[in-house]
Formats: C-alpha cells, structure tokens, sequence
C-alpha cells in the first residue's frame, strides 16, 4: 500500500479511498476493544443499555478518531452530542480508547463511587452536552452551531440520535429550526436499527418515512452503513460540502456482534453471556 | 409601531432590554413566535442579528438557548410563562442540569392575560421553578422594581434564572422606596408590628392596601417584597416571625408550592408561626381585567383584612 503522506487529520489513503489502511486498521482495533469493553461492562453492572451501545460504536470511533477536531476555544472545537444518551457505555469505552477516561473508571460505571452515569454528564471529560432524556441534542446541537457562526469560529456539531428518538415533537421542532438558520456546521446522525425500547419501529411507530421528510424540511439527506468506517467517512466527508444542514442515516444493527442480543430490541444481556463473548471472540 | 404603555410590565421590560442590548455585545433575545407581545420586539429593533424569533417550538428554544450558553453567548428567553412550562423538562434537564446561564424572562403570568382565560394563566410556574437545583427565581413588584434589577441580572448575574412580570396592570408599589436590587434579598416596604404580609409580585398592591386599613383599626402591619424567591432571604422571613408572630403570604400563583409555601419552609425551620396563605388554589378564567379575577378569587386586600382579624382573635 505504500507510505500514507497524508496527514491523520485529513485522513484518505494514497490510493484514493477516504481512508488509508493504516488508519482503517487503527479504527477497527479502536472500535472491537470498545466493543470487547462494553460488553465486559456486564460483569460489573448488567442494566446498562448495551443493544443500544452497540449500535453506535463504529460511528463514534470514526468521528473522535478520525474527525472530531479539538481546539481550546469554544467555536474553533467540533462539538460531539450523543443525543442518544442511553448509549454513553459505547461513548465511554470510546473515549477511555481515546484517553479521556482511565480504563478502570469503566467498571464503575453507575457505581456510587464511580465517575461514569447512566447517561453523559458534562462533568465526564470528552462529554459535550448531558444527555438522557431523548429528543433534546439536535436543539441544542443547533444553539452552539448559531453560537459557532455568529462568532465566525470554525467548530462542526455533530448529533447522533437513534431512530426511536424520531418518535418526540422536538425533533421536528428542531428539524425545521435548523434550516432556517443555514448551519453548514451541523451534521446529525439517525441510527436506523429498527428497535426502540418496548419493540420493533415497525410494530410501534414506522421509521421509513422519515429520509423522504428530512429533505422535504430542506436538509441534504445521506446514507450510510453505521458499521463501516469507510461508509461513515464517505457521508461525513461529503457532509462537509453540503453548504446546509446534514442528516446522515446510518444503517445499524442494535447489539452488533454480540449474538446473546444482536438484532433484537434486548438491551441488557448477562455475564455469563459476557464471559462467552470474551472468550470466543 | 407598537403603542406603548410607560407604566406597564411587558413595556417597562421590553424597552429596558433593548437598552442593555448596547453593552452587553454577547446577549441574544429568543422567543417562540410572541416577540410582539412580550415586547421583545424592541431588542430586535435595534439588533436584529441579535434576535431569534425561532417560531411556535417552546421546547427546541430551550435547548437552543442552552446551546448558545455553551459556547459562550448569552441568551435570554422571552416567552409567555405559561408555555415555557410546556419545556419544563428541557429547562430540568438541559438548562438546570448543565447550570448553563440562560435567562428566562416570562410575561403574562398570573391572571395578566385576563381575557385568553385559564390556558393561558400560568398559576404553577414558581413551584416548578423554585424546585429545580441551580436555578434561581426572581419576581418584580412594578415597573420599578424591573429597572431596579434588569440591569444587574444582566450585567452580574450568571446561571439559571427565571423573571416573572405580567403584562399590563401595574399599580405603583415600590415607587419611592430606596433600595437596590441585590439577588437572595427581600425589602421591608412597609415596617409594622403585630403581623406581617410577605408575598411578590402586583398583589403587594393589596398588601399595602390592606396594611393602611387595619392601621385604622390600630393594627400594625409589616409588608414585605420577597422580590427574590430563590434564593429565600431567610433571616428577613426569621426576623419578623419573632417580631410579629404572625404572617400571612400573598401571591398571583397557586398556594401550593407557590410564595407561601417557600416562606413556611423557611419559618417552620427557624422560627413557626400561624401562617394564613392568600393565593390560588384553582384554575383561572377569562375577564375584563386582571383586577376583575383578583376580586373575584379573593386575592385581595380584602381577603387580607379578613384573615388577620382572625388570626389576631
């Protein structure tokens, strides 16, 4: 493959795909350990949301890995929210990879003594906005890409929400918010792995419309398979030249390589299941 | 352009916060399709890249506003308190949460929208306010208590805070009164003896009413503007429970978790005393005035006569 001359930050390989072996390689090993440490999160506590983490491990490893830019200044720094919240053992084991969070504080995660909540908390380094209560990040993803813009800084917003969350009023609220204020800087994605707490999107509330809705709104909608770099990379790279708001779709599969509750709407699996997933994999 | 009223709630705000506009650069008006109303229009007058009208989507403009405290703006909601509410969970969870210093300016609140009727008569707003950590909730009695404290809440002040005013009714209450305004702080507006109203807002108007009366009848009353509800000035509210063993608390908001509640908190810790609670205990409903429906749920100073008399039996 010869040597990579491009710099990480931007990121490509010298035969023209979005990412060079080197790098696709480290987001791969970056991205199973996070996995390998969700999932051992089960031996210390067993109600987090791991279906949920799982769904969103490739997506958040390509963007702090790969595009996620820091800067000490509030609007030349890319924004991260996981509007998702529910997630946050994925955006911990990614941040742990990332050194923003020591390895062993993970198996505190929701210990009294621990530093890791059930969901994001901005007090947690690496964590942009506190997040739980679903339907609320793309607002607030909003107010900071405004606030980026009218200080003529650099900063990118990137949201990530999961396709249940489709169900709250904000989220059109903010859909139809975002267009008016012409934000170039605001690049939000749509976990689509057809489950939501209590069942299937389809059983409970159908999720196919929504790209067709998006665009009638005005945003540039793109597509991509959540689970492959090269996929994320190519949408967040075409994103970048949209010149309006983004919505990404990401194609995602809830619990993803964990087969005791892989593509079904389980959250929650043993230890024992753990103590398998660990060994065979 | 909009008829002004110098002597009204939403004018003497709305004017006073287009003002503070020219100094502080970073300040950003936002409100959900009622700039008009609210008199946030005046701000937009003057700096329109300033102004967000981001249509009717109170919850979104919560969290918008959050968004723009975190990177470093400072936002200031101005909305009907009444549909504020209807974002009570984002202002918990993203405002409270993240102690982000957003400002929350409510109009209308109370019985002010006397025509519009119970929809639009926010009764519960300082209960939901006051129990959210972080937060702090300030409620002017007039126009002068407003030039009073704009400023320094937006000069000074950092963090969550929410400012009640109404609308259009706006009897003078503190006009020649001498004191700043100065957060956690109540002033004694009137000093008395044998018992003493506490409350906020338009109604001390009954208070003062009511405290000249039973002066006649040789009763001496002490009315107190708990201009600031959270933070609670405890010692004031310690202070005259021992002097007059008595309180009675007024407010334009339900009694249930309302003024009366925060001050019996208060006085139940440090010092009680019968307290008697003048204020809603129900839904409201349309009117010619705002007087009108005051009168007619008996949060007056009548009603304030009648339960001292009792309470002195």
């Amino acid at each position: 493959m010869g040597i990579d001359i491009v710099p990480m930050e931007k990121g490509g390989g010298s035969d023209g795909t979005p990412i060079s072996i080197e790098e696709l390689d480290k987001l791969r090993q970056v991205a199973e350990k996070a996995r390998r440490n969700v999932i051992k999160m089960l031996f210390y506590d067993q109600t987090i949301h791991v279906g949920s983490s799982l769904s969103s491990i490739e997506i958040l490893t390509t963007l702090i890995f790969k595009h996620i830019r820091t800067d000490s200044s509030l609007v030349n720094k890319d924004w991260l929210i996981l509007s998702k919240g529910h997630a946050a053992p994925a955006l911990y084991a990614v941040l742990a990879e990332k050194g923003y969070i020591k390895e062993e504080e993970l198996w505190r995660i929701q210990d009294i003594t621990g530093l890791l909540q059930g969901h994001p908390e901005t007090f947690i380094p690496g964590v942009d906005m506190s997040t739980g209560s679903l339907g609320q990040g793309l607002s607030f993803g909003i107010g900071v890409a405004t606030g980026i813009k009218m200080a003529n800084g650099s900063g990118r917003v990137y949201v990530i929400m999961g396709d249940g969350e489709q169900d709250e009023g904000e989220i059109w609220e903010a859909m139809t918010h975002a267009v008016v204020r012409n934000l170039d800087n605001l690049i939000a994605f749509i976990e689509m792995n057809n489950f939501q707490l209590d069942g299937s999107t389809e059983e409970i509330k159908p999720k196919n419309f929504l790209p067709k809705v998006w665009e009638a709104v005005g945003w540039k909608v793109l597509n991509c398979d959540g689970h492959d770099f090269i996929s994320i990379t190519n949408a967040i790279n075409e994103a970048h030249k949209a010149g309006k708001p983004v919505v990404i779709f990401a194609k995602t599969v809830r619990g993803k390589g964990f087969p005791a509750i892989e593509n079904t709407h389980k959250q929650r699996s043993s230890p024992d299941d753990a103590r398998k997933y660990l060994l065979n994999a | 352009m909009m008829q002004g009223n110098i002597y009204s709630m939403r004018e003497t705000f709305g004017r006073l916060l287009a003002d503070l506009g020219d100094k502080n650069k970073d300040l950003i008006v936002i409100t959900a399709d009622v700039g008009d109303s609210t008199r946030a229009l005046y701000f937009r007058e003057k700096f329109k890249d300033r102004y967000f009208n981001i249509g009717i989507s109170e919850q979104d403009m919560v969290n918008f506003a959050a968004g723009l405290a975190a990177v470093g703006k400072k936002p200031a909601i101005v909305n009907f308190g009444m549909f504020l509410m209807r974002a009570w969970e984002q202002i918990r969870n993203s405002i409270a949460r993240m102690n982000l210093d957003v400002k929350m300016f409510v109009t209308h609140t109370g019985y002010s929208d006397h025509g519009d009727g119970s929809s639009h008569q926010v009764l519960e707003d300082i209960a939901l306010m006051r129990v959210l950590p972080n937060m702090k909730v300030i409620v002017p009695a007039d126009p002068k208590d407003i030039e009073r404290s704009l400023p320094v809440i937006i000069n000074e002040e950092r963090g969550p805070l929410y400012y009640r005013i109404g609308r259009e009714y706006s009897p003078p209450i503190t006009v020649g009164q001498e004191y700043e305004f100065k957060i956690g702080k109540a002033y004694v507006i009137k000093d008395g003896s044998d018992l003493a109203i506490i409350g906020a807002g338009v109604v001390l108007w009954d208070a003062l009413k009511a405290a000249e009366e039973l002066e006649k009848l040789g009763i001496s009353v002490a009315v107190i503007n708990l201009f600031s509800i959270k933070p609670i000035d405890e010692s004031t509210i310690e202070y005259y429970a021992r002097k007059t063993g008595k309180i009675i608390t007024i407010e334009e908001h339900s009694i249930y978790g309302g003024i009366g509640s925060a001050v019996a908190e208060v006085t139940a810790r440090r010092y009680p005393v019968p307290i008697r609670f003048v204020g809603a205990t129900t839904f409201g409903r349309s009117a010619r005035s705002q007087r009108d429906l005051l009168d007619y749920y008996n949060i007056n100073y009548k009603t304030i006569i009648r339960e001292t008399i009792d309470l002195l039996k």
